[in-house]
């Protein structure tokens, strides 16, 4: 496979949701013999997915419809119940606030935890270092643990590690709608960077200006897929769903 | 950004020493920061637990330890030292596993990486403090003359210590993530252990009537007693360890590092999805 692609070959993921489950060890011993109560829900099924390397991949559905569920499989953080995911490459992932950073370190410290887990070594950290100071824009507190960044802040410097570490593969999950408005257009700017350089990019947003930039969408809608295509297309029938729903509770009230 | 030149090693193998050197980074500097004192911390816990220890059993009591090599019996507390290096490894690991592990769990909620780095990273600063423990011990012994080559044993008790300390800490740390109170009854169970191990008192001390043959040979031959009696043999009485002896403890530590390896392979990805 080359390198910046994503498979996601016949992949579901369950869930198990368990009432009481035992989280100690004398919770356990009390409850024993006691059956559990446990439902099983399914957050995705049969998801099918190429995503082709150097393309820009949008992922529009409801609250709860899988998106970052998705995301975390193609990430590595949780293994799917069925079906293989594959993503060559290097890997930088944006899921949520605060990604991967530890709250008692510095957030330069953080900064070299976050290239290590990418990969990179001290030394190449060190090299780019000030490119993601300065991309960041948090200035001197940096040398700050992180756990008294404001939520912008935290974003902010996520955001300048990933896109600074020359990822083969970026995924972001509706994190830059919490940056202001000069940020933002400077992570705008800086994807089309990264879209000249042939990063892969998926990005799960609400923002339906977002999806059509990209190259291919993919609808969510209760953990299946319900529609892959050309961006304006998926855009459009997922608007049209939601235009449907809408009219039918105005129509029953 | 072009990185070059390509580094020998493989991409996967360099990612996880870099992390590891970031752990013990962490781990190290986690642990004396903000004290006036610094590192000093670090010689003074071992220089007065086995001052207490000392004080206890060899002033109170009067423990008269087995002569040392060159022939010194007066001194418990080398006895003592000697024996709490490698016990000090040994629940450090297992100890500290589950605290390395514990750190990093929300953080592997949100990133991918290698979860026993964490511990192995948390293993290697756990080993800079015995080193300098070591140092304080050759340069005592070096002070008493009683050092010789035997002293390269150490080394060999202190990995065969962290081959089973480790293994242990891979399994109570995934059983800890899974049932959160799994630490009290670890570290009270290593209260306990403490007194099945000859650190206190010298193992010919249970050659007696009333105690039952199978307590002596519990004692004798459970894993971190034979590291401690290898370390003792090395340091103390310097004398080559016992092949025997040596044999069982090898057993004992790849047996349990290994058994450890695969259980926290197979159970550390679902930390991630523990709620």
């Amino acid at each position: 496979m080359t390198v910046g692609a994503i498979r996601v070959d016949a992949v579901s993921k369950r869930f198990r949701l368990e009432r009481n489950r035992p989280s100690s060890l004398k919770e356990a011993i009390l409850r024993m013999g006691r059956t559990r109560d446990t439902d099983e829900f399914w957050g995705l099924q049969d998801i099918n997915l190429e995503i082709a390397s150097g393309s820009f991949f949008g992922l529009i559905g409801h609250n709860g419809s899988g998106k970052s569920t998705l995301l975390r499989l193609m990430a590595g953080i949780h293994r799917p119940t069925l079906g293989t995911v594959t993503a060559t490459g290097r890997l930088a992932a944006l899921l949520e606030l605060g990604t991967g950073f530890h709250p008692d370190l510095t957030g330069r410290e953080n900064v070299y935890l976050n290239g290590a887990m990418l990969g990179l070594t001290r030394r190449q950290m060190t090299v780019s270092m000030d490119e993601i100071i300065d991309f960041s824009g948090i200035g001197d507190f940096v040398d700050e643990p992180v756990k008294i960044y404001s939520s912008g802040m935290y974003v902010r410097l996520g955001f300048a590690v990933a896109v600074n570490v020359d990822p083969d593969i970026l995924l972001i999950d509706e994190v830059m709608a919490v940056g202001d408005e000069e940020f933002q257009r400077k992570c705008l700017k800086h994807m089309d960077m990264l879209r000249a350089n042939g990063t892969t990019v998926v990005l799960v947003s609400h923002s339906t200006d977002l999806m059509v930039e990209c190259h291919e969408v993919g609808w969510l809608d209760h953990g299946r897929l319900v529609k892959v295509g050309a961006a304006d297309d998926v855009v459009e029938a997922y608007l049209a769903s939601v235009d449907m729903t809408d009219n039918t509770l105005q129509t029953r009230s | 950004m072009q990185f070059s030149p390509k580094p020998p090693l493989s991409p996967s193998v360099r990612k996880s020493l870099t992390l590891i050197y970031h752990f013990a980074e962490r781990e190290s500097k986690a642990r004396y920061k903000r004290s006036v004192l610094g590192w000093f911390w670090s010689f003074l816990n071992p220089l007065v637990t086995v001052a207490v220890y000392w004080f206890v059993f060899g002033a109170v009591y009067r423990a008269v330890p087995p002569d040392t090599a060159n022939g010194n019996a007066e001194n418990f507390g080398l006895y003592l030292f000697t024996g709490l290096i490698i016990w000090t490894l040994f629940t450090g690991l297992v100890d500290g596993s589950m605290e390395w592990l514990s750190s990093v769990s929300d953080l592997r909620k949100k990133i991918y990486f290698p979860t026993e780095t964490a511990l192995l990273g948390g293993a290697a600063s756990n080993l800079v403090q015995t080193s300098l423990e070591v140092a304080v011990l050759v340069v005592i012994m070096a002070a008493l003359s009683n050092i010789g080559w035997t002293f390269v044993f150490l080394p060999v008790a202190m990995a065969l210590a962290l081959g089973f300390g480790l293994g242990l800490g891979f399994i109570v740390s995934v059983l800890n993530a899974r049932y959160r109170d799994i630490k009290y009854l670890v570290r009270i169970l290593l209260n306990v252990a403490f007194f099945a191990v000859p650190i206190v008192y010298t193992p010919e001390l249970l050659e007696k009537e009333e105690i039952p043959e199978i307590v002596r040979l519990a004692v004798e031959w459970n894993p971190v007693a034979l590291f401690i009696e290898i370390s003792r043999d090395a340091t103390y009485f310097l004398q080559v360890p016992l092949w025997n002896r040596f044999l069982v403890a090898l057993a004992w530590s790849l047996v349990t590092f290994t058994s450890g390896w695969i259980f926290f392979r197979r159970r550390s990805m679902s930390i991630s999805e523990e709620p």
